[in-house]
């Protein structure tokens, strides 16, 4: 009964406060923390939501190094039932298409399942690519930008309301099916010191390496990996300038700065 | 409220070095421990200046020197008088050491995964609201709508006491029980630290100022080597400060950090972290009336126990092993009937037999001295002037008393002088 919900979450460096290595082009994480991306936690507060209205089992899935399980346990905290986490060497380097095929596996391992949430992008890359991916992997229908899913239990469909940028789309999809939930939707709800302990203490989290899934290490981490950074641009910072011109005339005051503008070639004269 | 069907034995709040040092030694003695921690890791709420004095940490951890995160053996001790142009410098520099220094965070991370090889629970990002009483008895702690239930309770919630005043135990801290620490982290290449302070690979260096860096307020700023950076900051009597500073205290951490004397060490360097942290200073108004309760015993900052020795504090240390007691004192109630407050005067006990106690009567005049304005402003002037007059030569040179009467003129008497002479040797 209910929904057997899975929802992807991805641990990422906190790019709050990451900073680009000018000189390699790459992201210094050292000393970094690591954080759930917060978009996925839009995407957990969904699936809490519409197993809080219409019962059933949410699992959270992560290919990430074993630190995610500290992930994990943090969306156990906010009430998802258990957490699954595929991690092995082989996974490692991988680009979004390698990540998506690694993701579809533990799915299809899961196995039994109606609907799969995830977040809208992940604050470190940005792709956006995942939900498509997954879905296209799986064979399943694919609805992004929502806000509002409703489930019906008879007929084993949800109707989901998506954004757009003047306007909302309502679909009607049959279930299993895909959906990404759009950004700031919903805030996430505070963690729960009863849920956190049963992440401590009930072995609520499952670690699957290649050997568990029916895998083709080919298709995985790097080697699975067609995308190539070929390189990084730096957006030119701009050194700030500031003036101060003391006048308490409007006019003049407005004269003035109309003149610097021009001087600046930020407006036509 | 909802009640939480898991029963501790233990439950420590605060994951720095008294409440993980706490749960560690509690996991050890295989009680069933709860470790929570309001920040994202373990000592995320902690600040110190710099430095750890190792001996009581090697009794609590086994091959504490080998595993713990330890940056730089202290081997080089600095003292410096300073004014805006001038230092005198007492060196004093060991082959031996028995202090180190490191970043607070990684060690109390350190401590509370030690905690957890133990077999404790530890748990971040919880905050506790409340701590859990029944007819008088501590019995747990709530979080938000949730009760967790405990025979004993471990605060070690820090100098911010929203717990304990909440409980009515203590009072709301005052200005003047307390000192602002203000600390910041130049990123430094080790080598390059190496070079300028004259020190081998993992050796330290330890400094203390005294002199006009605080504005004339009582205080004193330091510098200490990490591995490849430096931490420094100035310390400031809370309520001098409050009354006296006329700008914001960033500015004169600042001014410190662009001092001459100062700036020339750290030319590569760049600003990677700024903080801030209250040091208990008057212990013995700001100490609870009593550390133990039914159901509840206060360790480390919250209890007060830190060591102002003057030229140095001892915090981490004291705290760790105040945890380390507290530990003890719940399993000698556990084997006596349980954790009454008669049974956890236990804890009272141990701190008076151990160097804890110890030291604080032996330093409970600091606090007093420290806010003699004149030790922090005329003597170091007068120190460098009459180095000054000995040092910097044209012509004719000085004989050192003639010098120094003309320093002294106008300063300080005789009397005032042998006064506090007799004092700062008596109470340092």
């Amino acid at each position: 009964m209910g929904l057997e919900i899975i929802v992807g979450i991805k641990w990422v460096p906190n790019t709050t406060s990451v900073n680009i290595d000018p000189k390699t082009g790459t992201l210094i994480r050292e000393g970094i923390p690591s954080v759930v991306n917060p978009h996925d936690l839009t995407a957990v507060e969904m699936a809490l939501r519409l197993k809080d209205r219409y019962g059933g089992r949410v699992t959270a899935i992560s290919m990430a190094p074993p630190s995610a399980i500290a992930g994990l346990e943090h969306v156990i905290g906010m009430g998802v039932d258990r957490g699954i986490l595929a991690s092995d060497r082989v996974f490692a380097g991988a680009d979004t298409l390698a990540t998506s095929y690694v993701l579809a596996k533990v799915i299809e391992k899961i196995g039994d399942y109606d609907l799969i949430i995830m977040g809208h992008e992940t604050i470190d890359s940005s792709t956006a690519h995942i939900g498509a991916q997954v879905a296209s992997w799986l064979k399943l229908p694919y609805i992004y930008y929502a806000k509002e899913i409703d489930y019906n239990e008879k007929e084993k469909s949800i109707m989901v309301k998506r954004i757009l940028e003047n306007a909302f789309e309502i679909y009607k999809i049959k279930l299993p099916a895909v959906v990404s939930i759009a950004m700031h939707t919903y805030e996430p709800r505070r963690i729960k010191i009863s849920n956190k302990l049963r992440a401590k203490m009930e072995n609520l989290i499952q670690v699957w390496t290649s050997k568990d899934l029916d895998i083709d290490v080919n298709c995985a981490g790097l080697r699975g990996s067609p995308t190539v950074v070929s390189a990084i641009d730096f957006v030119p910072k701009v050194p700030r300038k500031n003036e101060i011109f003391n006048e308490k005339d409007p006019r003049k005051a407005a004269k003035w700065l109309i003149q610097k503008l021009i001087e600046e070639g930020l407006l036509d004269p | 409220m909802s009640v939480i069907n898991q029963r501790f034995d233990a439950i420590v709040i605060g994951a720095g070095p008294a409440g993980s040092t706490a749960a560690y030694q509690l996991a050890k003695m295989g009680y069933k421990t709860l470790l929570l921690e309001r920040g994202r890791t373990p000592g995320s709420k902690n600040m110190f200046g710099g430095r750890v004095y190792l001996q009581p940490l090697k009794d609590i951890y086994d091959d504490f020197e080998k595993k713990a995160p330890i940056h730089r053996w202290v081997k080089k001790e600095r003292i410096s008088f300073i004014d805006n142009e001038n230092s005198t410098t007492i060196e004093y520099e060991s082959t031996k050491t028995t202090s180190f220094t490191t970043y607070l965070t990684q060690l109390s991370g350190w401590m509370a995964n030690q905690a957890v090889n133990q077999g404790a629970i530890l748990l971040t990002e919880i905050r506790v609201d409340k701590l859990y009483r029944e007819n008088n008895v501590f019995k747990g702690v709530v979080v938000e709508d949730e009760v967790v239930n405990a025979d004993v309770v471990i605060d070690a919630e820090g100098i911010n006491r929203l717990l304990l005043e909440e409980a009515n135990l203590v009072e709301k801290l005052k200005p003047n029980q307390v000192a602002l620490g203000v600390k910041e982290v130049i990123k430094l290449d080790s080598n390059l630290i190496n070079q300028l302070f004259g020190l081998d690979n993992n050796d330290g260096l330890s400094w203390v100022f005294i002199g006009n860096l605080t504005n004339g307020i009582p205080g004193g700023a330091f510098l200490y080597t990490n591995r490849d950076s430096i931490s420094l900051g100035i310390v400031l009597m809370l309520e001098e400060a409050i009354r006296k500073l006329d700008k914001h205290i960033y500015k004169l951490v600042e001014e410190f950090r662009i001092h001459p004397l100062i700036n020339k060490y750290l030319k590569e360097g760049r600003i990677m972290e700024y903080s801030t942290h209250l040091i208990p200073e008057d212990i013995n108004s700001l100490k609870p009336r009593k550390l133990y309760y039914d159901g509840l015993l206060i360790v480390g900052d919250a209890a007060g126990l830190l060591l102002n020795q003057g030229y140095t504090y001892r915090g981490v240390d004291f705290a760790a092993y105040s945890g380390y007691l507290a530990a003890k004192a719940y399993d000698y109630a556990h084997n006596n009937g349980g954790p009454t407050s008669d049974n956890l005067s236990k804890y009272e006990e141990l701190l008076r037999n151990s160097f804890i106690y110890r030291m604080l009567n032996k330093f409970s005049g600091v606090t007093e001295l420290m806010k003699k304005e004149r030790l922090f402003n005329t003597y170091p002037a007068l120190i460098n002037e009459l180095a000054s007059r000995l040092m910097h030569i044209d012509y004719d040179s000085y004989k050192i008393m003639e010098a120094f009467k003309e320093v002294k003129k106008g300063r300080i008497s005789w009397l005032t002088l042998i006064k506090d002479l007799w004092e700062v040797s008596r109470k340092i």
